[in-house]
């Protein structure tokens, strides 16, 4: 049964990325702005211009670009960087561990940061500790994410010198200490729907009949938050940070740039300003599998944890 | 109550904040500088702001990788430290035929590229011969006055032009031209450039695409002593605020292109010198002329006029520039310090327009580049400074890409531009830039459309004169014509910053922006 | 918007002592919070002593003083004169920004779940391939291809966030359409227009306000990350972002100007998202 949900969902997610690669494609192209003249930059002659057109194939019809786009595709070939003179799945390999470790980072801090302020509003609805945190979380929402990690940046690295500011560092050890200060941006840019959520969910555990029955029989309200308000806690948490995937994700190209991490989302930001088409497909392309993939993994995760759900 | 809990709250994470950040700014370490002679060893980290694109000489525009390429491949003739003149380098000399069309180098002996393998004639035509190969090379314009390259003997190398040609000697002294081993040293292109090396004082030992670059010593450099440092690591470090971390912390050694405001901050740090060298750059407004109304010259002097350049700078540079009056930078030997090119007169502003079809101004639009601060605060700067002569600007904003597109698609009234120039000679930019119609580049005087058949026939003739003292007149002449002209609204030089720490030493930019590692040195 | 199954769960009754009908008290503060908020945006070139555009060049920089109450920014502009104008410009963009969204999501939710079969099929798919992209991917590459300005924004903001929308109404219409008063208006003949537009969206509607209000909040982000990127709306119109975006470059020196148009997008997301609450919690006490 499970099997056959898996198949379905694998058989959807076809039709929606390559939707994904068209929609990319074209409007890529549509941009006005000449990645030839941009690589030329101000010493572009007419004749440079015209034969880089030619080398790149940018005089081709779109349909035609797109078609050559997909046959190499198929044959898992993401092209040429206009700009890098190197595959564009080279570049990609090389930045996407940066990404996927701050994504990674993100959503542990994300779920250190939730649950327990979660678990301290669930105790007593509406006591202190429960305005506390959603008054936090309230505050937190319209906190823009570039304007997050500037502050830290500015508290943690420009006054109290704890972190070594932006940039990927050296080594395993200065990789995971760079990676601090962004995640945490990350985090408290999630963290205000994650701590809303779980909170509920977190409550509707503790007032079901199964937690009333452990009372019953002695658990003390300690353990019982404990046992089940963080079992619940975890599903929700994990099907709530799969789903805002894609937030999560977007949220990397801005925070990438503050902190000045070598990862997909700055090389994306940078190959759109360029025009390098063949990298903002490819790498769009990566985003779009990313978040497919996680959805579908989030869903199998949700069904098999949550018994109640249907897999059908 | 429960509605002012979480106000007071608000309140209470709100001033946490605030009184975090307005804790007191650490103190920076001090270093002592030592003195004495330059020691040998060390690895200097260099952060900058963008990675390098590419490692082939023939392939590069951007600045990063061009600097970076120079302290791998070297050339004939390369310039002298102010920028004026140029040097042999690889060659010790020439010599030209009297029709002006054959230049014999002779190429200096001893010289070994990395590996060990001398460097002889082969190597210089198959370098030379690259550049122009195909084209759609970036740089295959500025070798078009070449004929034919050949090798009468290993350290004889013949150079022919199609016509007398006067900038070839700084044509050949261009980073594009520099020095590769003949057929790449036997091995294929791809594998070439995963670790390129060449005559220089450094090669590539280890790219990693966004994060650095590291050149390791060539042993076998033909300047005995030289380089001094064992490893140079370019780091890619976009944020200013961050270079600027780094460089206070010791982690990086020098810091490129520090934020004009940070300047005075770090001039005051112990263990900082901030080096402020001459650069080739000039930054203006220009206008198209297809456009009205800025086909008549009165609108583009007033408009010139009514630009008050010290308070950009001021505003924009924090002090660290000069106001332009020519096209041409003083870095170059073909400045002319008499060029009229206009400044900073409202009254004059007023009366330019007064002679104007448009006495009582207009409505226009100016192209800016989104996401770059600088061009952001001056285009505002031009909004406000053209109000009084009744002049409506409205900004235009677009990304880089487009910005280039647009401007060379002519599909704008005002944009902001520059000129360097990459070559010690003024063609280059006044090909590029003054010379209209179907002459130069080709690129109608910079996309400004401007067409003076004079202008075009006095830099010709400066093309094909070999005195120089003939060649400036004429420079002169251009550059008095295209300042009077006002074809575009020069604002002012700006130099190369660097910040750097004090253990750094014998770190001196050219006007090209050449870094020659080969004479800087670390002390401990 | 990106978040679309949040409100499901957001919807989970939460177990609260029930209250007699009174306004809740985060209703309350949240429009109070607005009210100034928006007073200040509307009444902005009364209340501002300074030209929001007007330079002096000669006093760049400057900190906080009796005739400049939060200091100058890079080009001597007084900053506390810009922020009231930049709620203007966010505010009203933000407003507007959420309003095509929320009816295109209604309508194609509505029709998806009311007619189900093929179009919901389509529609939902669509929704799948726009909800796959990252937010700030799709946004900033439609920015790109329509040019930065207000309109882009609009248009990248709608092709965005529609799903939400239709997403929620969609859920709440096939709840809807198999209760007692659908099945009787159809038997009764009633038109599937009139039916999905008089009698099921009324009662769904409600939900998607609720997540309208922290829509707009998200709105309000997605702008001001745009103006920080040098996307968004043009200068020398003051709008937070873009204010943001150059303090960036004096955060050593002047940390002020990059923080405090922060300050005020919190506080507004903090009024909108009070509000939000407080409609939730009176509409379900209902």
């Amino acid at each position: 049964m499970l099997l056959r949900y898996i198949t379905r969902r694998l058989v959807i997610l076809v039709p929606v990325v390559l939707g994904v690669t068209i929609l990319v494609f074209f409007s890529i192209h549509l941009v006005p702005g000449d990645p030839a003249r941009s690589f030329l930059g101000d010493r572009a002659t007419p004749a440079a211009v015209a034969a880089l057109h030619r080398e790149w194939g940018l005089n081709e019809p779109i349909p035609v670009q797109y078609w050559l786009f997909m046959s190499r595709l198929l044959h898992g070939n993401l092209g040429q960087s206009l700009f890098y003179q190197s595959s564009v799945a080279g570049l990609i390999g090389g930045r996407l561990p940066v990404t996927l470790l701050l994504l990674l980072y993100a959503a542990v801090l994300s779920v250190l940061i939730s649950v327990p302020l979660a678990m301290a509003a669930a105790r007593r609805p509406d006591g202190i500790a429960d305005h506390i945190v959603r008054a936090i979380g309230l505050v937190g929402i319209g906190m823009p994410s570039f304007w997050v990690g500037t502050i830290l940046i500015i508290i943690f690295a420009l006054r109290l010198h704890i972190f070594a500011v932006a940039g990927y560092g050296n080594g395993l050890v200065g990789h995971l200490q760079s990676l601090v200060l962004p995640g945490l941006t990350i985090a408290i840019s999630i963290a205000p729907m994650l701590v809303r959520s779980l909170r509920a969910s977190m409550i509707e555990a503790l007032n079901s009949d199964y937690v009333a029955f452990a009372k019953a029989k002695g658990a003390t309200a300690p353990t019982v938050v404990m046992r089940y308000g963080l079992r619940n806690a975890s599903i929700s948490a994990v099907t709530i940070l799969g789903i805002n995937i894609g937030f999560l994700v977007g949220g990397t190209l801005v925070i990438e740039n503050v902190f000045a991490l070598p990862g997909l989302g700055s090389l994306m930001v940078q190959a759109i300003l360029d025009r390098d088409f063949p990298v903002v497909q490819g790498i769009t392309l990566v985003f779009a599998v990313i978040v497919v993939v996680v959805y579908l993994l989030t869903d199998v995760a949700y069904a098999l944890l949550d018994p109640r759900v249907r897999l059908g | 109550m429960k509605g002012i809990t979480r106000i007071a709250t608000v309140i209470a994470a709100g001033s946490l904040l605030l009184l975090a950040a307005c804790g007191g700014s650490a103190a920076p370490t001090s270093q002592t500088s030592s003195s004495g002679g330059p020691q040998h060893g060390g690895d200097l980290v260099f952060a900058r702001t963008t990675d390098i694109l590419s490692l082939d000489p023939t392939q590069m525009t951007d600045n990063e990788s061009i600097w970076t390429a120079e302290s791998v491949y070297e050339t004939l003739y390369a310039a002298t430290p102010n920028g004026r003149q140029l040097r042999p380098w690889l060659a010790t000399g020439y010599t030209l035929s009297p029709n002006h069309l054959v230049w014999t180098f002779s190429l200096r002996h001893g010289v070994e590229f990395a590996n060990g393998q001398p460097m002889t004639s082969a190597d210089v035509k198959f370098s030379i011969d690259r550049v122009s190969a195909k084209a759609s090379n970036p740089f295959a314009f500025i070798d078009t006055a070449i004929k034919s390259i050949t090798t009468p003997n290993k350290y004889t190398v013949v150079i022919t032009t199609k016509y007398p040609w006067a900038p070839l000697l700084a044509d050949v002294a261009l980073f594009a031209n520099g020095i590769l081993p003949d057929n790449f040293g036997g091995e294929s292109q791809s594998q070439f450039f995963t670790h390129p090396y060449g005559t220089g004082p450094f090669s590539v030992s280890q790219w990693v695409k966004g994060q650095k670059l590291v050149l390791v010593k060539n042993d076998h450099y033909w300047q005995k002593g030289k380089p001094y440092l064992d490893k140079v690591t370019f780091t890619d470090v976009p944020s200013d605020n961050t270079r600027e971390l780094e460089l206070q912390s010791g982690e990086a050694d020098v810091d490129e292109f520090p934020a004009y405001s940070s300047i005075s901050q770090l001039q005051s740090t112990s263990g900082v010198k901030v080096g402020i060298f001459t650069s080739s750059r000039t930054d203006f407004l220009q206008f198209n002329e297809s456009v009205k109304p800025f086909q008549e010259v009165a609108v583009r002097r007033a408009i010139s006029y009514a630009l008050n350049r010290k308070a950009m700078i001021q505003a924009v540079l924090f002090g660290h520039g000069t106001p332009a009056n020519s096209i041409i930078s003083p870095a170059l030997w073909a400045y002319d310090p008499n060029s009229p090119g206009i400044q900073y007169n409202l009254a004059q502003a007023k009366a330019e327009m007064a002679k104007s079809s448009v006495p009582h101004g207009f409505t226009t639009t100016l192209l800016v580049g989104s996401g770059d601060t600088t061009e952001t605060s001056l285009a505002q700067i031009v909004q406000q400074e053209l109000k009084p002569l009744g002049i409506n600007v409205t900004l235009r904003p677009v990304d880089p890409n487009s910005e280039y597109t647009d401007i060379q698609n002519g599909q704008y009234s005002m944009a902001f531009n520059y000129d360097t120039t990459d070559i010690i000679d003024p063609d280059e930019l006044i090909s590029f830039s003054a010379m209209g119609g179907n002459t130069g580049q080709k690129t109608h005087a910079l996309f400004t459309n401007y067409n003076n058949v004079n202008v075009d026939t006095w830099a010709q003739d400066a093309e094909r004169t070999f005195s120089q003292s003939a060649r400036q007149a004429l420079y002169n002449k251009v550059q008095i014509q295209v300042a009077n002209d006002a074809i575009m609204a020069y604002l002012y030089y700006s130099p190369f910053v660097y910040a750097y720490s004090t253990k750094v030493h014998g770190l001196d930019i050219y006007p090209t922006g050449n870094y020659h590692l080969e004479n800087v040195w670390l002390s401990s | 918007m990106s978040s679309p199954s949040l409100t499901a769960v957001a919807v989970v009754p939460v177990t609260r002592v029930p209250v007699r009908r009174r306004l809740p008290p985060s209703l309350i503060i949240g429009l109070t919070i607005l009210i100034i908020i928006v007073a200040a945006a509307v009444f902005a070139p009364l209340i501002a002593p300074y030209s929001p555009t007007q330079q002096d060049l000669t006093n760049i920089l400057a900190g906080p003083s009796a005739k400049h109450w939060l200091g100058t920014d890079e080009l001597g502009r007084d900053i506390f004169t810009r922020l009231l104008y930049g709620a203007r410009t966010d505010l009203s963009v933000a407003f507007i920004a959420v309003l095509s969204p929320f009816v295109l999501g209604t309508c194609l939710g509505a029709a998806a779940g009311y007619f189900g079969g093929w179009l919901d099929s389509v529609i939902m798919r669509i929704a799948d391939v726009v909800v796959a992209f990252p937010f700030y991917v799709l946004v900033i590459l439609l920015v790109f291809v329509l040019g930065p300005g207000t309109r882009s924004i609009y248009i990248a903001i709608t092709v965005v966030s529609w799903v939400s929308y239709a997403r929620i109404v969609r859920g709440g219409t096939l709840v809807a359409k198999n209760e007692e008063y659908v099945l009787s208006a159809r038997v009764a003949g009633i038109s599937d227009r009139r039916i999905i537009f008089r009698h099921i969206v009324p009662n769904v509607i409600t939900q998607a306000i609720v997540f309208a209000m922290s829509d707009i909040v998200m709105d309000i982000l997605a702008i001001v990350t745009l103006g920080y990127l040098g996307l968004g709306i043009p200068p020398p119109t003051p709008d937070w972002g873009s204010m943001m975006a150059e303090g960036q470059s004096f955060l050593t020196t002047h940390w002020e100007l990059a923080t405090i148009p922060g300050i005020a997008v919190v506080i507004t997301g903090l009024g909108l998202s009070l509000l939000g609450d407080g409609l939730a919690d009176l509409l379900r006490a209902e």
